[in-house]
């Protein structure tokens, strides 16, 4: 069968060569499971967005930002056909060094406040829209240390996020905003500029990424799409490797509530201004 | 459901705290919940990220006034690794006066008579993980390459090894005169060039046997490691004297059809107990008219390594040959399609000859010559009785053992 026949494109964001073989394991798996896609890659959210709109692709592997952007664009609600099971509790962290914490984020005015890449959820919109949930508007009370070495692909390789907890480790900012998934892979890889750090806050939950259609979607299509993907077993070996690349032990069906916030962080006002 | 408590004193995430819960929780249910009391709100605040990353669910966190924090973490429903639990502690080796002998590792009868020809480097006793990317080992059948006695051999071996730099007394080997000089280095010269085939050899199955059968990798380690010292041994007892020698033609004809064999037993029968046979009587024959002391103990350790080979080229046929009696035909078909590749050679070669007449003579007066070239003859002698000797021992009968024999080929290996 020739691969441009498939009934399903799916588009993802290349944020690291490892993206390619997460997904040539998934095309297998999607095939063997009855439903034919292939994937396209693209070199950032903005372009896999577009292409989401357009009807290049089907479904975008969408972050947060990506997402929240995507419906804003469309004008209704997209449709979301499953997340990973850590995407569903996704939380941010602000860190500082040890014995510097803090106890109230009102504390922090005044102070340096490194962020992630300015487009990423986890480490800028949210970190801000939180903490002037809870009193502080930091971009005007605090000292923002930007880190934006990724731009577009929103947050995904990790490096603004490193970036952040270097500046606070060699005292360049008094704290710093980041994923606690990033920080929980940072800590299991002994990175060293984590160990001198200690958690002072922690956001409320919300939702990471997800898999995007257009609300036009044939029905039975998405379906099966879904059915297979939630059937994608951890313990199957040969899932385990292209699973674990990809950060997932189960696919879950997502949640359109755990976008609530970033969507009122986001309103109006474009991720990167 | 009831649920565990930990406490976790001071330690923090990145520093044992995930090692000690991480412990706790590989041995409980999924859904069965763990409580982790830690004094530091930062912890507290940084396990769930942790919990989650690692497949579980922190379903509560508590406060208790004046006490630590509580987190509580849901067992996730995934096991760590892709295999089955580890089974209950039992009883482990037995030790012999001390000693953790390889023939212990496993009864003979835990030895599985094949095994996955895809299964990868697990070593024994370990439970593979389901997932590993698949290899493709060519000898998967114990009865294919197995002695009774291999990880006796492979101990004996490890017990046995020596240092050709440091164990000969070369000072010993200085200043003979020209002519036996000449004739030991192109003894030991013809010597180093055969051991070379005989590190070949075991070395290319080495590479195919599967990991399932350790004994047999650690015995054909220790037989290539061997062969590699007596290759460095006999090329410095060649060189020390300054006395460069041949390295022959129809010599390398003879070994290079050794490396054509490629049945597992076929060789076994050509290189260790033909072959290496054939070298126990060359050495024993160099150890005894050596003109100086190194010559005399590098033959001397060498052999003690060849007649662990010739012991289990022997064990082995003799037990491929009792399980299967047709094997027979097929042993005897590789001697005699290697025979049929040196038709044109014919005696020892005349280098050779002259190098052991001399080293036996000990001198060139005719006298001496003469005896020396009676100690050859008998050599040869000798040679073909041992060889019937070890065929019968192997397993063949007699008719068959002096045709294996007749067989052989003159270059000796």
């Amino acid at each position: 069968m020739r691969r441009s026949a498939t009934e399903l494109r799916v588009g993802a964001v290349a944020y690291h060569p490892r993206v390619v073989t997460i997904w040539e394991l998934f095309l297998d798996y999607f095939v063997r499971e009855g439903v034919s896609i292939d994937y396209i890659l693209y070199s950032n959210y903005d372009r896999l967005v577009e292409a989401v709109l357009a009807g290049d692709v089907e479904i975008g592997w969408n972050t947060n930002t990506a997402f929240v952007a995507l419906e804003q664009e469309l004008g209704s609600e997209a449709r979301i056909l499953g997340m990973r099971d850590v995407d569903a509790t996704f939380a941010t962290v602000i860190v500082t060094r040890r014995g510097e914490t803090f106890d109230e984020v009102r504390e922090l005015a005044g102070r340096r406040l490194a962020l992630g890449s300015r487009d990423s959820g986890h480490a800028a919109i949210l970190p801000l829209h939180y903490l002037g949930e809870q009193g502080l508007d930091a971009a005007s009370e605090c000292e923002l240390v930007r880190f934006d070495t990724d731009l577009g692909k929103h947050g995904d390789t990790g490096d603004s996020e490193l970036r952040v907890i270097q500046a606070v480790a060699r005292g360049e900012a008094d704290a710093g905003a980041l994923g606690d998934a990033t920080l929980a892979t940072f800590r299991a890889g002994r990175v060293p500029a984590v160990a001198d750090l200690e958690v002072a806050w922690r956001s409320p939950t919300y939702c990471h990424c997800n898999f995007t259609s257009l609300p036009s979607l044939d029905d039975g299509l998405a379906e099966r799409w879904q059915r297979a993907l939630l059937a994608m077993r951890y313990d199957a070996p040969g899932m385990r490797h292209p699973m674990d690349l990809e950060g997932v032990k189960r696919w879950l069906r997502g949640d359109r509530a755990g976008y609530a916030s970033l969507a009122a962080a986001m309103r109006n006002k474009s991720p990167v201004a | 459901m009831s649920t565990r408590r930990l406490d976790t004193g001071e330690l923090e995430l990145g520093g044992g705290l995930e090692v000690l819960v991480a412990a706790a929780l590989e041995g409980m249910a999924a859904g069965e919940r763990l409580e982790v009391l830690t004094p530091s709100r930062s912890t507290a605040l940084e396990l769930p990220g942790w919990a989650r990353i690692a497949g579980h669910e922190v379903v509560g966190e508590r406060t208790p006034a004046g006490g630590p924090y509580a987190v509580q973490i849901a067992r996730g429903p995934f096991a760590r690794f892709l295999a089955e639990p580890l089974p209950e502690r039992g009883s482990g080796l037995p030790l012999r006066s001390g000693e953790l002998h390889t023939a212990d590792l496993r009864p003979a009868a835990d030895v599985p008579p094949a095994v996955e020809a895809a299964a990868g480097f697990a070593p024994l006793g370990a439970i593979a993980e389901r997932g590993s990317p698949p290899f493709r080992w060519g000898l998967n059948e114990r009865d294919a390459i197995w002695a009774d006695d291999v990880g006796d051999l492979a101990e004996q071996a490890s017990a046995a090894q020596w240092d050709a730099s440091r164990d000969i007394p070369w000072e010993a080997a200085c200043g003979l005169p020209d002519f036996m000089e000449r004739a030991v280095s192109q003894v030991m010269t013809f010597i180093a060039q055969n051991e070379y085939a005989a590190l070949y050899v075991p070395a290319r199955f080495l590479v195919d046997i599967n990991p399932r059968y350790p004994e047999m990798l650690m015995w054909l380690a220790s037989h290539v490691h061997d062969e590699a010292r007596h290759v460095e041994v006999f090329t410095k007892r060649s060189l020390i004297g300054g006395q460069p020698s041949y390295a022959l033609a129809s010599t390398e004809l003879s070994l290079r059809t050794l490396l054509d064999e490629h049945d597992f037993s076929g060789a076994a029968l050509l290189l260790n107990v033909l072959g290496e046979g054939t070298f126990l009587d060359l050495l024993r024959f160099v150890e005894r008219h050596a003109p100086d002391a190194a010559t005399r103990s590098a033959a001397t350790l060498a052999h003690r390594d060849e007649r662990r080979h010739v012991h289990f080229g022997i064990s082995h046929i003799r037990r491929r040959l009792a399980a299967d009696p047709d094997e027979k035909a097929a042993l005897v078909g590789a001697a005699e399609r290697r025979a049929a590749k040196l038709t044109e050679m014919s005696g020892l070669s005349p280098l050779l000859t002259e190098g052991l007449t001399v080293m036996a003579a000990g001198s060139l007066q005719p006298a001496e010559l003469g005896e020396g070239a009676v100690a050859v003859r008998e050599l040869i002698q000798t040679m073909e009785g041992n060889r019937i000797r070890r065929l019968r021992a192997a397993g063949f009968d007699r008719r068959t053992a002096k045709h294996l024999s007749d067989l052989h080929t003159p270059n000796l290996m």
